[in-house]
């Protein structure tokens, strides 16, 4: 019997050739997405130029460097004095080397090829690099979850969905660089030992997971997730040897290798957030070991045995948990976990992290912004799953679950929702294509194919649905069930497809726009160069780098830069002058001290910056420009901070009008206009206006003239749109007044008559 | 001539024998004079010829001249000023407070007279912490008995003194007290009197009616030995030297030849002398010429440092002399070093090493603590110039190869994965070679 096709085959070719070519397909398929995939990367050194981008990348730029022309052991024992002075940084220990040990095996690989490529440029093109690499896991992935096809889709998505490209652009040098090729990898690697029961490729997870814990402090989203997908396995009765052997040869030695890594050490066994995969790990032992005892023990004695059994068990590991962290064995969870459950718990309790821009709870827009379409058909692919619901469908199902949760939370968190958003959407859509694209028609109506027949150039199909065409003829051409099934329900008609399949392809060409557009524009500006359109074209805002080097060149090689801790990582590796205070938040009292400085009026300012040997202020200022994410918009953290150390010196109300405004202009309360970041932000501000009114662009208010003047600092340098202003703190007065007397003097100014000092009371 | 005999002498033999030679200071032979018109050199003689025979190069010039500018292009144009014009309203351009002041920054050394009449210099005064009584209020002492006016007093001169000769004779001044604020920079050298005060009139009769003028007026009482009337400064960071003194006449011929109430001759001309010599940098003069630090049995500083390590750090300190000059100088028994942190972590005698002039040392454990340390020598005692030396020196953790490698205490866990290694190895091998069947039996186990 044949069976009636919406359009006309080949039937001519053999099965071979078939699976050759769609091979081929989808090997050059891959090459196309991997270069798309990299090259819509490129934009940011295209626009500005080859240069590591924002603020943590300075700092991994900087330790690659030094990883690269020192070797791996000084790296290792690398003790930066440069930061957090005087109290300095054990780099070493504090950091993910991950990424900088990836670059610094390519730099030596490439040197050791004579290929005399810059370590900058590694460190810029690691990120589109890997960015090609997580296709692939990705691929590799949702092959597991569907078919090639699926996976092909899923590769193309992940390729330039923005809100992956947002962390991987190239000069973006972070940790996410290579952490979510590495995610995807260790995920693909959990499913394939799962599936098979394979110690090998348990083992490979395992050492996966320590390159990923190695790489990037979201590891432990990988040590929950596993544990978590092997839980709900186990309690949906799906324990199996195979599971066993895939989550014990992971855990074994993907424990082992993590705790390799200095910043990590003992944590594995010592923190609340690894003790689900212990846990998993324990009970899988029980439950395993429980499946022996059934083989032996008759099945009612089984049963009772089983209820004390597991009573008991849950019993004592409950009381073991809780015994050991109430001696203080294991640490409790920390506040970064409990602000992910309580979004305003980091606001209330630990304002640094609140502090941050990228943990605040992302904003609506967002989803569409960074994922487009796929945020539609993403719940679609979950339910696809759910209903076909194997072992590995369930992990995607807990994913889905547990990422939309975090990204809802955290903008940051986004990232880790990005490629099950990938997954999900690719198996939808590629059902959708399958179902549409497949050229059976369903028994009962085969009148209709004929009428509708077209020729097939109306399914210029994507070239992931020509392969999964021809792939679906090889399979239905060669199962008869299969075909049966597939005829009995289907679409019929070529006009059906047409609609739905242009749809499709509509959609997707509208996601390839949007991504093209989002990257092109939002993320892909390097925040250390910024452009303005002008009328008359492109403008490059170029102060921060101007005034970095400023101080590269100006200042003495230990001249003690004291700036807000986002500007730290930057003023290290630009300007190579130590810091107070930097990217890496580990001290909140240090971060405090320097809030305190910059809220505090001068006289009480001075002590602490001469205390900590501060040579130089650094703070940014957006007025003139309107930049807004200047100082004093980030001024209120620094409030908030220092008054969590020093609530009876500090509050935040005082840096408010009466009517409870953040002012900066003739209103703002005097605690406000004392403080010396108002200060160092407006000095001299309202001169350059002439007489006109001193407008702030960025707060929309009038800057009264005269404006604050200073005593114990002075204006050093000012770039060229006023964005960064450095001002250098004076000595102690040589004659021991305070600083204050001293310019009234060099003014010219008559001191107020003083009398002796009462040494005694009078005779009468 | 004298220079550049100097010069050759110098550059032929490369001694030091050139310097006392030339100039007792440790900073400079030039002297400018500034002499109110009213004055001149000639009531000054003893003073002014002390000092041309101590070497010093002395210009004078009146207070209106500008032709000779005390600061030029930034620089001072002089080792030394001496300003004795405290009655004059009115200075030429380039002498003001604020140009007196830079150019004491760039170090140069004053002796400043101040008189009862308001002027210019009282401005200056207060910016040293001194506190100044109202104008025309001159000291006045009823005691001992004697036939001058109660305004020219014979002050008994301290007998311990660093800066003076000891067991000077009482000086004749006539001038204004001043008080002395909460400054640490200051000297004092003279002190009023206990019986002497400030007053606008020396009749015994008005005595009450000024008491309770003073403590009404709220102007405070001028009267006492707290009050000074000669007072060293030195600025804080290059130790230039001022000394402030209440009246010009202590400077004169006449009061150095005026004979005391007891008759024997007035300390003035021995007074003056030593003052002068003070303020010029001719002694209590002291400089470090290096310090350095290394872990103890080395000699070479490292670039930094591992936690509880035991480090020695040096200093080298030597002391001027207007004779001899610059000569390594092992006196200071009081030094002391800190090993800073944002707190001192460690604060430590640092003591001469007796088998070399000059050196000093402190040997010492680093704390468990790692950081970017600083050693710290601050050293401040009146009339002395003020030592301050600061290095920094990062503190690191041990190396990873740093820590020992097998430690007793941790046997257990030695033996625990020796034995699970052991174990595998057994069970790998009984595995391996057990048959077919056995191998079914095996495979039920493997769970466990």
């Amino acid at each position: 019997m044949s069976m009636s096709k919406a359009y006309p085959l080949p039937i001519d070719i053999s099965p071979t050739t078939v699976a050759n070519t769609a091979s081929l397909v989808r090997i050059v398929a891959f090459l196309f997405i991997s270069g798309a995939a990299i090259a819509s990367r490129l934009f940011a050194v295209i626009n500005f130029e080859s240069i590591i981008h924002e603020f943590d990348p300075w700092f991994n730029y900087r330790a690659t460097r030094v990883l690269a022309s020192e070797g791996f052991y000084e790296f290792w024992n690398w003790f930066d004095p440069t930061a957090w002075y005087p109290l300095g940084r054990v780099v070493g220990g504090t950091i993910y080397p991950g990424l900088m040990a990836t670059s610094g095996v390519i730099y030596n690989v490439l040197h050791s090829l004579h290929l005399p490529v810059d370590i900058r440029n590694i460190c810029v093109l690691l990120a589109p690099c890997f960015s090609a690499l997580t296709a692939w896991a990705t691929y590799m992935f949702t092959k597991e979850m569907k078919d090639e096809s699926a996976g092909l889709l899923a590769a193309a998505f992940i390729g330039i969905v923005p809100g992956y490209i947002s962390r991987s652009v190239a000069g973006s040098y972070d940790n996410e660089a290579i952490a979510i090729f590495l995610l995807m990898f260790t995920f693909f690697l959990w499913i394939k030992a799962m599936k098979q029961g394979s110690a090998l490729y348990g083992t490979l997870t395992g050492l996966f997971y320590f390159y990923m814990v190695a790489a990037w402090g979201g590891y432990a989203f990988i040590t929950n997730m596993i544990p978590l997908h092997a839980l709900a396995l186990t309690l949906m009765g799906r324990f199996t040897n195979r599971l066993y052997v895939g989550y014990s040869s992971w855990y074994a030695i993907g424990t082992l290798a993590s705790m390799q890594v200095p910043f990590v050490g003992f944590q594995p066994v010592r923190t609340s957030e690894h003790m689900g995969a212990l846990g998993v790990f324990g009970l899988l032992q029980i439950v395993a070991f429980v499946e022996l005892v059934r083989v032996h023990v008759s099945s009612k004695q089984f049963q009772q045995l089983l209820f004390v059994s597991v009573i008991v068990v849950g019993i004592l590991g409950t009381l073991v948990i809780v015994g050991l962290t109430y001696k203080g064995w294991i640490a409790p969870w920390t506040g970064r976990f409990y602000s992910l459950w309580d979004t305003g718990y980091a606001k209330k309790y630990i304002p640094i992290i609140a502090s941050v821009s990228e943990h605040q709870p992302t904003a609506w827009p967002s989803f569409f912004m960074d994922l487009h379409f796929l945020i539609f058909l993403f719940p679609a692919g979950v339910v696809l799953c759910f209903k076909e619901l194997r072992d590995e469908h369930v992990f995607v199902v807990i994913y889905a679950l547990v990422a939309s949760y975090f990204a809802g939370v955290m903008v940051r968190l986004m990232l880790t929702l990005t490629p099950i958003v990938c997954v999900s959407a690719a198996v939808a859509l590629s059902s959708v294509l399958d179902t549409y694209i497949d050229p059976v028609v369903p028994d009962a109506t085969d009148g209709d194919a004929d009428a509708a027949k077209k020729d097939r150039s109306t399914t210029p199909a994507s070239s992931a649905s020509v392969v999964e065409l021809l792939t679906d003829i090889v399979t239905s051409g060669s199962s008869p069930s299969k075909r049966t099934k597939h005829a009995r329900q289907g679409i019929i008609g070529l006009d059906t497809r047409g609609v739905v399949i242009l749809n499709a392809l509509g959609m997707l060409l509208f996601f390839v726009v949007h991504c093209t557009w989002v990257t092109s524009t939002a993320y892909s500006s390097p925040s250390v160069v910024l452009a303005s359109h002008m009328p008359d074209g492109l403008h490059i805002i170029d102060d921060f780098r101007e005034a970095y080097y400023w101080l590269r060149q100006n200042t003495p090689k230990d001249a003690v830069v004291m700036s807000w801790w986002d500007y730290g990582y930057q003023i290290a590796g630009m300007a190579d002058r130590p810091t107070l205070v930097d990217n890496n938040t580990w001290n909140n009292t240090h971060i405090a001290t320097v809030g305190k400085a910059m809220s505090s009026p001068e006289e009480v300012a001075y002590p602490i910056l001469r205390k900590h040997d501060v040579d130089y202020v650094l703070v940014i200022f957006g007025g003139l420009l309107g930049y807004s994410g200047d100082d004093i918009n980030k001024f209120l953290w620094m409030v908030r901070i220092a008054q969590g150390v020093w609530p009876d010196e500090i509050q935040e109300p005082r840096y408010f009008t009466p009517q409870g405004d953040y002012r900066v202009d003739d209103q703002a309360s005097s605690t406000m206009k004392n403080s010396l970041m108002y200060k160092m932000s407006y000095y001299r501000f309202p001169e350059l206006f002439g007489g006109g009114q001193a407008q702030d662009r960025v707060r929309g208010q009038v800057i009264p003239n005269p404006g604050p003047t200073l005593d114990y600092l002075d204006e050093a340098f000012t770039s060229e749109n006023w964005i960064v202003r450095i001002y250098q703190v004076k000595k102690e007065d040589p004659l021991g007044r305070d600083l204050k007397g001293a310019n009234a003097f060099d003014k010219g100014k008559k001191r107020k008559r003083t009398r002796p000092p009462v040494r005694r009371r009078s005779l009468a | 001539m004298l220079p550049s005999l100097g010069a050759i002498f110098f550059s032929l033999f490369g001694l030091f024998a050139a310097v006392p030679v030339q100039a007792r200071s440790s900073t400079g032979n030039s002297v400018l004079v500034v002499l109110q018109p009213d004055l001149k050199r000639d009531n000054f003689t003893i003073f002014f010829d002390n000092l041309e025979k101590r070497g010093y190069d002395l210009t004078l010039r009146t207070p209106e001249d500008d032709a000779l500018p005390i600061i030029r292009d930034d620089n001072p144009t002089y080792s030394h000023i001496i300003l004795f014009a405290p009655d004059i309203k009115s200075f030429s351009q380039d002498v003001t407070p604020q140009s007196l002041v830079t150019v004491l920054n760039a170090g140069t050394n004053l002796i400043v007279a101040l008189s009862p009449t308001q002027s210019p210099v009282f401005t200056l005064a207060s910016e040293f912490s001194l506190i100044l009584p109202p104008p025309s209020t001159p000291l006045i002492s009823h005691f001992p008995a004697r036939d001058s006016p109660p305004s020219v007093i014979p002050v008994a001169v301290p007998p311990k003194h660093p800066l003076l000769t000891p067991n000077t004779p009482p000086v004749w001044y006539s001038g204004i007290p001043f008080a002395h604020g909460n400054n640490p920079l200051l000297v004092p050298i003279l002190h009023a009197p206990a019986e002497s005060f400030a007053s606008d009139t020396d009749s015994d009769a008005g005595a009450e009616a000024l008491f309770d003028a003073a403590e009404r007026g709220g102007e405070g009482l001028w009267a006492g030995s707290a009050m000074g009337i000669v007072t060293g400064f030195q600025t804080r960071d290059n130790s230039a030297r001022v000394t402030w003194v209440g009246g010009i006449e202590l400077f004169t011929d006449a009061y150095a030849h005026k004979s005391l109430p007891s008759g024997e001759k007035s300390g003035n001309e021995q007074f003056a002398r030593d003052v002068a010599a003070w303020t010029f940098q001719e002694n209590l003069v002291l400089r470090i010429d290096s310090i350095t630090h290394h872990l103890l049995n080395e000699t070479v500083p490292r670039e930094h440092y591992t936690i509880n390590e035991n480090i020695v750090f040096e200093a080298h300190i030597s002391r001027y002399d207007s004779e001899r000059g610059w000569s390594p100088y092992s006196g200071l028994h009081d030094l002391q070093l800190e090993f800073t942190m944002l707190d001192p972590h460690i604060r430590t005698a640092l003591l001469p090493v007796t088998s070399k002039l000059g050196l000093y040392q402190a040997a010492f454990r680093i704390p468990d603590r790692h950081g970017v340390f600083k050693f710290v020598l601050d050293y401040r005692r009146r009339g002395w110039t003020i030592l301050k030396a600061t290095t920094t020196v990062p503190v690191v953790p041990p190396r990873h190869d740093g820590y020992p490698r097998f430690l007793s205490a941790a046997w257990p866990y030695y033996a625990g994965a020796i034995s699970t290694s052991l174990g595998f190895f057994v069970f790998a091998a009984l595995w391996l070679a057990g048959d077919d069947k056995e191998r079914k039996k095996g495979k039920a186990t493997k769970t466990e």
